[in-house]
């Protein structure tokens, strides 16, 4: 799309009285209008998706989190292209087409043009090749997060109405709040005792319902320390609205220590060998 | 859009005469048409059905499709000693198997009254036929009501039992609708609606019985073979 | 047969009084509500009354209550007339088929039980109307409870109703918002039909769905719904008993979507004019023939999910209940099978009113006509197999994500056609900024925007972030409000003057258009900073983090309401005060603006023959054979007379 898309479909256009031989400089035509109009909205769009996602999404701890910011500012940048012709289109045909004078009568009609399979064709193609790029970049990612790698923490998620509970097999810790070691791939077991519910750790970019009955599966691997919050995000009743859970992302020392100051049941070696795996 | 109307008539009248440009086949297309299309919703709607029975199936949530036999691993109580699962007995297949058959006589003699309708048969003969289905389907109803009676497990007792019992209610509300179409069959061929070779009304009811024969019997099928 | 056949009959002076076919000719809405109440005390009685010493509790109660009001309101408007005298043998007379059509009763017959299709279409259209107003009044409560992150404006429980009826109602709305108005009005015009393949099934389709929003406002009463308008199980299982009544308000509402849409295409497919080819049809129709056949499709999935839900809360079945060999996933499945067929069910329609606009009024043919039809097909095609992209983070086959997530990018490409159609029309034309333009401006500014962050979502990995988020709401108001509603009201202000025969006030109607545009827009990106942020949707009390992008919306959609109640005032004052609208005020090509305003009962008083397609702009009108076609001498009055009438004389 980087090329002029509208030069492609329409030579500059000749005007009644306008000769063969004095054509008119391709930017005071339409199309070069379109052009430079597109050219500036493309900019906006770029610019808008290289900034805003960043601005925009909370700090994202996680890994997965850093792959949504990523898939935010590819996605903008490629469709801003398509989305500026559009629009530019639009825009000159307000500026260079519309009738002027009399509105309660009809202008007289535009030029027959029914179609134009060149364009047609190059309108599919582009959109073809720029849904293969996005659906590359998404199996990619999708693939790649799906894949659990060994030793990851295991940590037990339970919803119940309207309360998140998070246990740590092998140290007895059961909590209201999730405290991750950073950089430790986590791999989160959901389920509900009640109604569904969407378990979704907000900074750490994934999440999954909360079913009853079976367990359902996300991870994550946190790589920046921090506070974040779990929220739910399937309405799950009265207070949906209050269901959330304090969490952090904290060093793997202050990891072991809290641990320990959580977990009556769990000695120190257990506690550390949960750590190191 | 170039169109030629006449340039006199744009007033106020509506004329008595505003032309039905339809010919007696473009109409029985049309209403042709129109049943193959709830049809094909009604085909929709038994492809659902079987979603929901295979699915449930497959999934067998902790064992509760039929529930599961209780052993010493499995004491079928909580912990209270109340009891909770417990193999569920599955129904006795005569009754879906007699109701599919009584479907399936049905429609057969709906479709013989079309045939007896386009032979131009006598008037008591169409209705007599008619009298038979719909005979044939109150019949088919009545067992329908009963089997819900004579089951051997309730609407709780895990999703087998809940997907057979919304099959049963499902065939009940098709028969009933059919049961009241070949109802007004039988009224009207006893008016002489359906003599002299007007047949095609039969012939659409004939379709839609044989697409409930069809859709029963299917039903039929997964109940009894897969349970 | 009293009725002289060859006498010119006029609308206005053959009255044909209410008594003389008996009770039936007393019937309206009227009846419907006295018949419909009395039957609903009666369902109410005998429900109670079986429950003399079982524990079923009061879902049985409302749900017998509920199916007695419907089909007492049915029976008592005159829905079911037809059906029961076909059964008993005694068919509609010929002055019955009159009298239904209307003739000879003014005003009245926009009350009752009236197969006239323009009727239908003016009855739909006021029904739309309602829903968005009830719809926008629930929008306003919410976004008032969310001024401040703890408003005491509605608790908890109120705020979810209030959501859950909002979504419903406005889904409703959308879904009836083209397909009830203009398909029925316009529809059979520009195709050259003098009415719908099946009247008498298409008044039914409107007052069942009439007799549908009842309960659906009868929630409020019941407990409320709290579930959301997805009404996910195992919740909405455990919810009061008005989610009985919402169920019976899906039931009964998927039996009038099918029957309406079995109706349209069959009148299209069978009802067309003489030369008007399926090469020729206008987009719009071809647009309500596909949203048709999704409809036939898509509904009865919603139709099972219902029932069974039904089922479950009154007789104990345990389809969504985890504890007896249910799932939750189960009603996510059968309701996405429904649930995005139909959101270009909604679509689809509006989008093909759209282009008849940018095509009149750019003064040009459409562009790629047969592309955009392929464009539709295919989006009804891709969309029947893209459902589980709404259950990306249920955890329901991760493995399915992927091919999900492929047939759901995929559709981005024909919907890009449709994009290309319209630019493509705009190109070099001579855009005449009337009113219905301007939506269609605002049409192609919002559903890029909705298009762009529906890419978003539709990549798995960045819909774990967004899923259930602020940013979906924002997404899908984007393309069913900002998209097919806005392109819904371009046609709406297209098609003012052959519907209410007054121009539409231009002044008010361009005021409100750049309130509800700017409305559009603070209330939405607000919606998309909260979602960024991460804000759950259907919260009624949030994280003070949120606040600002919440106000930003508030505002915004105070906006947007003022838009719309400007809008309909401008509708309003058109009504009364506007100047009457000539045959065909936008110098359009098709059929419809080439009879006269107020369109004849007959709609065509010469059948007309299509020569060529209707976008013929620029282009030297075709020499075709001139036909005119001489008066038969038996044609009959009445557009809808059955093959049971004995004027019929084909039965055979």
């Amino acid at each position: 799309m980087s090329s002029d898309p509208s030069g492609a479909e329409e030579p500059p256009v000749l005007e009644q009285g306008d000769s063969i031989v004095a054509r008119r400089p391709f930017f005071s035509g339409p199309a070069g209008k379109i052009f430079i109009i597109w050219f500036l909205m493309t900019t906006v769009g770029v610019l808008i998706g290289i900034f805003a996602p960043h601005h925009l999404l909370p700090t994202l701890l996680s890994t997965e989190g850093t792959d949504v910011w990523r898939t935010m500012v590819l996605f903008t940048i490629l469709a801003a292209p398509v989305a500026a012709f559009v629009y530019a289109v639009a825009a000159y045909s307000l500026i260079g087409w519309r009738h002027r004078g009399n509105q309660d009568e009809p202008p007289e009609d535009g030029p027959p043009l029914r179609g134009n399979s060149t364009v047609t064709a190059i309108w599919l193609g582009v959109s073809s090749v720029l849904v293969l790029v996005l659906l590359a970049w998404g199996l990619a990612v999708y693939s790649a997060e799906s894949v659990s790698p060994p030793h990851s923490l295991q940590i037990d998620v339970t919803g119940q109405q309207w309360v998140w509970t998070f246990s740590y097999p092998g140290t007895g810790v059961e909590t209201r709040s999730l405290v991750l070691p950073i950089n430790r791939p986590v791999q989160f077991n959901v389920t509900s005792v009640d109604v569904t519910h969407g378990f979704w750790p907000v900074d750490l970019g994934v999440q999954v319902d909360a079913n009853p009955g079976v367990v359902t599966v996300i991870r994550a691997t946190p790589d920046k320390l921090g506070k974040f919050t779990v929220r739910c995000s399937q309405l799950c009743g009265l207070y949906h609205s209050f269901m959330y859970a304090p969490g952090s992302v904290v060093t793997a020392a202050q990891f072991s220590q809290w641990l320990q100051s959580e977990g009556a049941s769990t000695t120190t070696a257990q506690a550390t060998a949960l750590v190191k795996q | 859009m170039a169109i030629t109307t006449d340039p006199h008539d744009q007033g106020r009248v509506v004329e008595a005469v505003a032309g039905h440009h339809e010919t007696r086949e473009q109409r029985h297309f049309k209403e042709r048409l129109a049943l193959w299309l709830f049809i094909s919703g009604d085909a929709v709607f038994l492809l659902m059905e079987l979603f929901y029975w295979f699915y449930l199936r497959a999934l067998n949530t902790d064992g509760m499709w039929r529930g599961v036999n209780c052993s010493k691993a499995n004491p079928c109580t909580d912990g209270l000693g109340n009891p909770i699962t417990q193999e569920i007995a599955k129904s006795t297949p005569w009754y879906t198997v007699s109701i599919a058959v009584l479907v399936v006589i049905a429609a057969a003699v709906v479709w013989e009254v079309e045939r007896s309708a386009q032979r131009r048969s006598k008037r008591s003969v169409i209705s007599g036929g008619a009298a038979i289905g719909l005979a044939v389907l109150v019949a088919a109803v009545v067992v329908q009501c009963y089997q819900f009676g004579v089951l051997p497990f309730t609407t709780i007792d895990g999703t087998y039992a809940s997907t057979f019992q919304f099959f049963m209610g499902s065939t009940l509300a098709h028969l009933l609708l059919l049961t009241f179409i070949v109802a007004g069959l039988w009224t009207r061929a006893q008016r002489g609606r359906y003599d002299g070779g007007h047949w095609y009304q039969v012939r659409i009811i004939r379709i839609f019985s044989v697409w409930l024969a069809v859709s029963t019997c299917i039903l039929a099928i997964v109940m009894i073979a897969f349970s | 047969m009293t009725t002289d056949l060859t006498r010119p009959l006029l609308l206005e002076d053959t009255p044909i009084g209410p008594t003389a076919g008996g009770f039936y000719r007393r019937q309206n809405v009227y009846t419907g509500l006295a018949a419909g109440i009395l039957l609903g005390f009666v369902g109410w009685l005998i429900s109670n009354a079986m429950l003399e010493g079982s524990n079923w509790g009061t879902d049985m109660v409302v749900t017998v209550t509920m199916v007695g009001w419907v089909i007492g309101f049915n029976l008592g408007v005159g829905t079911f007339n037809a059906p029961l005298r076909w059964m008993l043998g005694h068919d509609q007379t010929y002055e019955d088929e009159l009298y239904a059509a209307g003739v000879g009763q003014g005003r009245k017959r926009y009350y009752k039980f009236c197969t006239d299709h323009k009727v239908v279409g003016t009855q739909y259209l006021v029904l739309v109307v309602v829903l968005f107003a009830i719809g926008g009044t629930l929008a306003m409560m919410m976004r008032t409870q969310l001024i401040t992150p703890h408003t005491d404006f509605l608790s908890a429980n109120a705020y979810n109703a209030i959501v859950s009826i909002h979504g419903m109602c406005m889904i409703i709305a959308t879904i009836i918002m083209v397909t009830g108005p203009f398909t029925n009005f316009v529809m059979p015009i520009m195709i050259g039909a003098k009415d719908m393949a099946f009247p008498r099934l298409n008044a039914m389709s409107f007052w069942v769905v009439v007799s549908a929003i009842p309960p659906l406002l009868a929630t409020f009463v019941l407990g409320g719904v709290d579930a959301g308008w997805t009404t996910y199980a195992p919740l909405s299982v455990q919810a009061p008993p008005a989610m009985d009544a919402f169920a019976i308000t899906m039931i009964v509402f998927v039996i009038s979507v099918t029957v309406s849409g079995v109706n349209s295409i069959v009148t299209v497919l069978t009802m067309r004019a003489k030369g008007m080819t399926l090469g020729r049809l206008p987009i719009f129709t071809w647009a309500s023939l596909v949203g048709a056949a999704l409809s036939i499709y898509a509904m009865p999935a919603l139709l099972i999910a219902f029932t069974s839900m039904i089922t479950d809360r009154v007789v104990g079945t345990s389809f969504f209940v985890a504890g007896q060999g249910g799932t939750g996933w189960l009603w996510e499945n059968a309701f996405w099978i429904f649930g995005h067929p139909e959101v270009y069910i909604i679509l689809i329609p509006p989008v093909g009113a759209m282009l008849e606009v940018a095509s009149t009024f750019a003064r040009k043919p459409l562009f790629g006509y047969k592309v955009t039809i392929a464009a539709f097909v295919a989006v009804a095609a891709l969309s029947i197999m893209v459902w589980a992209h709404h259950m990306f983070t249920t955890g329901w086959a991760p493995e399915l994500a992927g091919p999900f997530m492929v047939t759901t990018e995929i559709i981005s490409i024909p919907t890009g056609i449709i994009f290309l159609c319209l630019i493509g029309t705009l190109w070099k034309g001579r855009i005449w900024t009337r009113l219905p333009m301007y939506f269609v401006y605002l049409f192609l500014w919002n559903f890029i925007i909705g298009g762009v962050t529906g890419i978003y979502l539709s990549d798995t990995p960045a819909d774990e972030f967004f899923h259930g988020d602020m940013f979906v709401t924002a997404h899908f108001h984007y393309t069913l409000l900002g998209g097919a509603m806005i392109a819904a009201t371009a046609g709406l202000c297209y098609w003012f003057p052959k519907i209410t025969g007054k121009m539409l006030n231009e002044r008010i109607g361009k005021t409100a258009f750049w309130i509800i545009a700017i409305g559009i827009q603070v209330t939405y990106f607000g919606m998309f900073w909260e979602g960024f942020e991460g804000m759950p949707r259907r919260v009624a009390f949030y994280d003070p983090i949120f606040q600002h992008a919440n106000d930003m919306a508030t505002v915004g959609a105070y906006m947007l309401m003022l838009g719309w109640i400007v809008l309909l005032y401008a509708g309003i004052n058109s009504l009364r005060h506007g100047p009457v609208a000539p045959a065909n005020p936008w110098h359009s090509k098709t059929l419809e603006w080439k009879v006269p305003t107020p369109v004849p009962l007959v709609n065509f008083l010469v059948d007309p023959v299509v020569t060529s397609d209707p976008y013929g702009y620029g282009e030297p009108e075709p020499v075709g054979p001139l036909i005119i076609p001489p008066p038969h001498p038996d044609r009959e009055l009445v557009p809808n007379l059955s093959s049971d009438n004995p004027l019929a004389k084909d039965d055979g």
